[in-house]
């Protein structure tokens, strides 16, 4: 049986490789590859670090659990992000009263002022962080989920689109709003 | 005394806005600004060690080396 503790995790592995092939270690490697992204998906989605923690925490558990029904059609990283990302969802669904932005609210960016092209200017870097989250607070949940998932180099828009299943194009159309949406905002919370 | 104080807090407050100035960033884009914001952002360590206990009470023990490479043989 050959021994994973060394070895990056694979990440296209066959189904046979994926199934009873993977030792312990394996989730190790997929924790120390896919934990920094995750939690940043969940702290972003969520806005709140001890939220995320535990979102952080239960994606693994499950992808622990589920680590036999992993069939090597995605990889590794799209494979836990769907798990992060339909967590984080459910998460969402329950907190009520949250507010929801409708189209008529997205067609307000399309007006915006904010060019896509511009570059977004910081002072500061402490702050930094509050003020990306008030400004993804303020877009839509698909705008901010397409907007976290284009910042991971990993992903390709194929990626993206099977994610958040729509096409390629889609995914690229909405990004130029979300973008300028993005800048809009931000320029706001200065 | 009191104006020694206030003195030293203007001090204080220039030195923090040239660092400040010193700290300007562009971003050429909101995934650029977010993978910075991610690089800077870790998963705090209680994460890893909730998640060994938690695997713990769902599966039989797993072998303690996939562990030690998070907490540095530290698996209890």
């Amino acid at each position: 049986m050959r021994t994973l503790v060394n070895q990056p995790l694979p990440e296209r592995e066959t189904a046979d490789e994926a199934g009873n092939g993977l030792e312990p270690s394996a989730f190790a490697d997929l924790y120390t590859e896919h934990s920094r992204p995750v939690y940043y998906l969940a702290l972003r989605l969520l806005g709140d670090p001890e939220k995320a923690q535990d979102a952080t925490h239960d994606v693994f558990l499950k992808a622990f659990r589920k680590m036999d029904q992993f069939r090597g059609e995605a990889s590794w990283r799209t494979w836990i992000y769907r798990i992060a990302i339909n967590h984080c969802r459910n998460l969402q669904l329950s907190w009520h009263g949250r507010h929801v932005f409708s189209n008529a609210d997205e067609m307000v960016w399309e007006n915006a002022a904010a060019q896509t092209d511009s570059p977004l200017r910081v002072l500061e870097t402490k702050e930094l962080g509050l003020r990306i989250q008030k400004t993804l607070d303020g877009l839509s949940d698909e705008y901010r989920l397409l907007l976290l998932l284009v910042a991971d180099q990993e992903l390709s828009y194929e990626q993206i689109a099977a994610l958040t299943e729509q096409s390629s194009d889609s995914v690229r159309g909405k990004l130029h709003r979300a973008r300028k949406a993005f800048a809009v905002l931000f320029e706001k919370t200065a | 005394m009191k104006q020694q104080s206030k003195f030293s807090a203007e001090q204080n407050s220039e030195t923090e806005h040239q660092a400040q100035s010193q700290q300007q960033r562009e971003f050429a884009s909101p995934e650029e600004l977010l993978r910075f914001d991610a690089a800077q952002t870790s998963v705090p360590s209680a994460v890893a060690e909730r998640l060994q206990r938690s695997t713990e009470t769902i599966s039989p023990p797993p072998n303690p080396s996939w562990w030690r490479r998070f907490f540095g043989g530290t698996n209890s």
